[in-house]
């Protein structure tokens, strides 16, 4: 938050919001937004956290009404157990842990060649990178489930397999250029000196680089994480076995089914991570997000 | 695959140097180590993401659908697409719903954003704010928001417009209410980005700019208009070309909302694509799918290149 | 080699069929076990039906004990079948409608098991009509029949009463179902008449069936050379009447984005009047949306005057994926004849399964159409008489009725892709107050017209 917060409002100067007109007027228009931002913002979540232990009864009936007949914390007991959420959360959690790894070994083995160890043919690989980047998902999306339901070469199928997740979320262009600019600025003088010490490129690697990348790590990691809990086509498509899918991909194919009331309340849980890591990592997502928004795409 | 491409490069390149290196002396100094070091992205790329590229080609000339095998077909995809009636009506669509996303989520993060910047105290509690209904998943924020579009006159909206005696609008279930609820939707999901976007932007302007504007006697409205926006005129095109390339690939909304309806009037060409490629029940039309997907891509590139062009000279500015 | 192990595996497998119907308990043989996956209840299914789907895998496995049966949860819907067709991701036993499975089996998408069903004792007990849908140009058998059903007119009993009308007297005309539905909606406030009307065929699929009702058809010939008559003037018809209910009545509530699944639970839940569908809903309602049964009333489709005026009847059959290997191909069959034909055909079986479902309070008799004949079908419904437990009085006139009607099949050619054509058009009627019905009409008949010419 630092960079965001501590920097003193310039726009209007020191004199200009000494003018009690200035200071007022720009002071209720702020309080204006931040009344618009609790009320569009947030309101749709709170209206979901006071829905999830809402009878559905009135939830239909009354939805603005708060409580008119006590609360039903029943409906989060019955998402997470006998609607199967409990299941569903940790394969979502087991399903973003693995893409986060797999982002991350691609990100830095790659972004260390490319910036680090510069060998001739970096340049090529980067020029490669770079064209993906032309590219949207939208282009992948058939020929890679085609590859998915049949691998050439080994003539196997990824289908119900979480590899067919992990893996081509590792192929994201942005994570290895993020993460190549931010090696490319580190003093080279210290991967000299290590190499003086005898320090060979694992050494180096994992000694001197991965410890001094941690803020841009931090910021990949976020990323990586919150896009595998936003993600629902692709595993729509592959993980086929209800058993395995992630909440995302479940949600919506119970919905149907399910009483409000415990729809809502699984709904509900599926936002409290997301909602937690992002109250406790607020700075990586919000300096992630202030990089140009290059990790939407 | 990848790394079939790489190794010639690479000798290729210590051949001008060093015309009498072995295979021995490139280990040695450390050439397998970076290769090794290589090897996860070049799978993972190779694998996932250049090769599907080449394959979305070689599928577009051909007529497959997985069982059968493959025939080559030429362009006949690519003018079964054209002359199906839907393309037209997805192209439309796509397009009205990205416009009317500019409309909506352009101008309001931005008005947002100089607001927030010129807070003093606790602004990370506005960003904040603004920035969680992003970090909603986007199928909870669809589904809930299919609640609040209940179309009686007991939903979540209709209860709201009820109290200021506005009579129940039908939301999604109505050809010319879809799309704009659609997009209201996915602008709550997505302007909290925007504007920390913006936001990060308008805290890295040089203050000096300010103070020499205010010496020439400029008040807050003439410093926004002649220091601000010109400042941040590389972010707003940033911001306009990722929107335009987000939109154009719109899947969720529609699918979870209406599955293209009512009367194909929020079908776009994502949907489309993904109809054909899943839709028919007797098995899958890959060539379609793949060539809908290219022309898309096409279109998209060239966005993509003032993208890349813009954050270049943003970043060194 | 392998062809003769695949033909010992082949006679060991039939070996164990035969043993099994003639004695129908447990059948013990030195074959490998084997391991089949089978489409088991829809998902979101009542913890009661899953234990009673459950049971009859025990049973069966105590039965076969060389067979193991992976229950997997299995709904077949238009948009979300060819994924799973594609990546192979069907259960070995799956269920295909009427309409798909004839098409499928000459794209070879289907296993062929012409040779395990010819040996079923009951094999040529089969409706030929019925059994015909599940067989290939060349003759080739890919599908058993599980059920059909004709079209029905599900009504709620209790908001008959509560709009002063007469449960025990469904409309039998369309005319009646208008002033009916406008009554229950100005009286109840609930929705009157309610249809179908979501982006996956199923919207098409009521329109076909209200448009047969009125003797219009959506197609002509057969083959590549049929032709596509979905803009006739009973299709207008038709529609017109949606859009009377729709803007003159305002009868048909706030929802038209509703699939199968999405009605079912809106009817179970009380909110809607009346509603088209199979008359074997009745178990989705139960098994998925825990009906009252007291709501329920179940009455023929309003048929026209005309003479070519009939009910659209269809029916669900069920497969093998095409890539299952003699031994699971044998096992599924034993499995298909298991829960799906042995309840039709014999008294003990018959009787166990209907143990089974009343004791987990499952639907016991909801009616269907013979996939047999009529004969055999009242016969197994009089040895199943102690255990139905739905509510057979509020069916009654649906039952007397629906043999009196002229059963029509389902369009031949291109089925799902004329269902599909015809989707936006009632969205249209329903959703845009001015929709052009003639014009949209003309569209979706060129649309229909191609996919028929076109084989897709």
């Amino acid at each position: 938050m630092s960079s965001v917060n501590d920097n003193p409002a310039r726009i209007i100067s020191q004199a200009e919001w000494s003018t009690p007109s200035v200071r007022y007027g720009v002071r209720s228009l702020q309080l204006l937004l931040l009344v618009g931002l609790l009320v569009f913002g947030l309101g749709p979540i709170l209206w979901l956290a006071k829905s999830a232990v809402t009878p559905t009864n009135d939830t239909i009936t009354h939805p603005i009404a708060l409580f008119p007949h006590g609360f039903a914390w029943s409906n989060l007991h019955e998402a997470w157990s006998n609607v199967d959420v409990a299941r569903y959360f940790w394969n979502t959690v087991f399903i973003a842990f693995g893409s986060w790894l797999t982002q991350l070994v691609v990100a830095t083995t790659g972004g260390y060649v490319l910036a680090v160890l510069r060998p001739k043919y970096a340049r090529f690989v980067k020029g490669l990178l770079l064209a993906t980047l032309f590219v949207p998902a939208v282009v992948l999306l058939v020929p890679l489930y085609v590859e998915i339901v049949r691998l050439p070469i080994v003539h196997h199928s990824l289908i119900n397999s979480y590899w067919a997740v992990w893996l081509p979320a590792g192929a994201s262009a942005f994570n290895v250029i993020l993460v190549t600019r931010f090696f490319d600025n580190l003093p080279r003088e210290i991967f000299e000196a290590a190499r003086v010490d005898g320090a060979g490129p694992f050494m180096l690697f994992w000694r001197i680089v991965l410890p001094m990348s941690k803020p841009i790590l931090g910021v990949v990691s976020v990323f990586a994480v919150l896009a595998s809990w936003k993600d629902f086509l692709w595993p729509l498509l592959v993980l086929a076995n209800p058993d395995i899918q992630p909440l995302s991909v479940r949600l919506p194919s119970i919905q149907s089914q399910t009483e409000l009331g415990v729809f809502l309340a699984a709904m509900f849980i599926a936002c409290l991570v997301p909602i937690f890591g992002f109250v406790l990592f607020q700075r990586s997502f919000l300096r992630g997000s202030g990089l140009g928004g290059a990790l939407k795409g | 695959m990848g790394l079939v491409e790489a190794t010639p490069a690479a000798t290729r390149g210590s051949e001008r140097r060093l015309p009498r290196r072995t295979p021995l002396t490139w280990v040695r100094n450390g050439g397998l180590s970076t290769l090794v070091f290589l090897l996860p992205l070049l799978f993972v790329f190779g694998a996932f993401s250049w090769y599907p590229i080449v394959r979305t080609v070689v599928m577009s000339l051909q007529h497959t659908n997985l069982v059968q095998p493959a025939t080559w077909v030429g362009l006949q995809n690519f003018r079964a697409v054209i002359h199906d009636p839907l393309f037209p009506t997805a192209v439309k669509n796509t397009a009205y719903f990205a416009g009317l996303a500019l409309v909506f989520g352009y101008p309001i993060p931005l008005i947002a954003a100089v607001l927030m910047s010129e807070v003093r105290k606790r602004r990370g509690i506005y960003s904040a704010l603004a920035y969680l209904p992003v970090v909603i998943p986007p199928v909870v924020a669809v589904l809930l928001w299919k609640t609040f579009y209940d179309a009686s006159s007991t939903g979540v909206f209709n209860t709201i417009l009820g109290w200021v005696h506005i009579a129940p609008q039908p939301w999604l279930q109505s050809q010319s209410t879809a799309m704009p609820s659609l997009v209201l939707e996915s602008t709550w999901a997505n302007a909290g980005a925007t504007m920390i976007i913006y936001l990060a932007a308008l805290t890295s302007v040089n203050s000096e700019l300010y103070e020499a504007a205010a010496v020439d006697g400029a008040g807050i409205l003439r410093k926004i208009w002649h220091v601000t926006l010109p400042q941040l005129r590389g972010v707003l095109l940033v911001t306009m070309i990722l929107q335009i390339i987000g939109t154009a690939q719109v899947f969720l909304e529609p699918y979870l909302f209406t599955s293209g309806g009512p009367a194909n009037s929020t079908l776009t060409v994502l949907l489309l694509i993904y109809n054909y490629a899943f839709g028919n029940s007797l098995g899958g039309d890959y060539g379609k799918a793949t060539a809908l997907s290219l022309m898309l891509a096409l279109f998209l590139a060239l966005f993509s290149w003032i993208y890349l062009r813009a954050t270049r000279s943003w970043s060194t500015e | 080699m392998k062809s003769t192990r695949r033909t010992t595996c082949v006679a060991v497998a039939v070996g164990c069929l035969l043993i099994v119907c003639a004695t129908a308990a447990g059948a013990t043989s030195s074959a490998k076990a084997v391991t089949i996956s089978v489409a088991s209840l829809i998902p979101g299914s009542s913890a009661a039906a899953v234990q009673q789907f459950n049971q009859q895998v025990a049973q069966f496995e105590k039965a076969n004990p060389n067979i193991k049966v992976q229950p997997v949860e299995y709904q077949w819907t238009a948009p979300t079948f060819a994924a799973k067709l594609a990546a192979g991701t069907l259960p070995t036993v799956f269920e295909v409608p009427f309409t798909d499975a004839r098409t499928l089996g000459e794209n070879g998408q289907l296993a062929n098991l012409t040779s395990f069903v010819k040996k079923l004792p009951y094999y040529s007990k089969y409706n030929p009509a019925v059994l015909a849908e599940g067989t290939t140009s060349k003759g080739k058998i890919v599908a058993l029949p599980k059920g059909a059903y004709a079209q029905a007119l599900h009504y709620n009993r209790k908001l008959f009463q509560q709009a002063g009308l007469n449960p025990n007297k469904p409309p039998t005309t369309w005319g009646q179902v208008i002033t009916d539905a406008k009554i229950i909606s100005q009286k109840t406030g609930k929705t009157g008449y309610a249809e179908m009307a979501k982006s996956d065929n199923t919207a098409g699929w009521i329109l076909t069936t209200v448009v047969y009702s009125l003797g219009g058809r959506m197609e002509t010939g057969s083959g590549a050379k049929a032709k596509a008559t979905l803009s006739n003037p009973l299709t207008v018809q038709a529609l017109n009447m949606l859009k009377k209910m729709r803007w003159g009545d305002n009868s048909m509530g706030s929802n038209f984005d509703m699939g199968w699944s999405d009605i079912n639970q809106q009817f179970a839940a009380g909110n809607i009047g009346m509603y088209v569908s199979g008359s074997d809903v009745y178990t989705n309602l139960v098994q998925a949306s825990s009906i009252d049964p007291s709501i329920y009333g179940l009455a023929p489709i309003p048929l026209s005057k005309s003479k070519n005026a009939g009910v659209l009847g269809g029916g669900t059959l069920v497969s093998v994926k095409p890539n299952a290997n003699a031994a699971q191909k044998a096992a599924a069959v034993k499995w298909i004849d298991f829960f799906y034909e042995q309840p039709l055909v014999s008294k003990p079986q018959a009787v166990r399964n209907a143990q089974t479902l009343v004791a987990n309070k499952q639907p016991v008799g909801v009616p269907a159409l013979p996939i047999f004949n009529l004969k055999q079908y009242t016969l197994a419904n009089t040895w199943i008489k102690p255990y139905i437990n739905v509510p057979l009085g509020q069916m009654k006139p649906f039952t007397t009725g629906v043999f009196k009607q002229k059963l029509i099949p389902e369009p031949a050619v291109s089925t799902q892709s004329v269902y599909h054509a015809l989707d936006p058009v009632v969205q249209a009627v329903l959703t845009d107050k001015n929709a052009d019905v003639e014009s949209l009409l003309e569209q979706a008949n060129s649309v229909a017209q191609s996919a028929i010419s076109s084989g897709a």
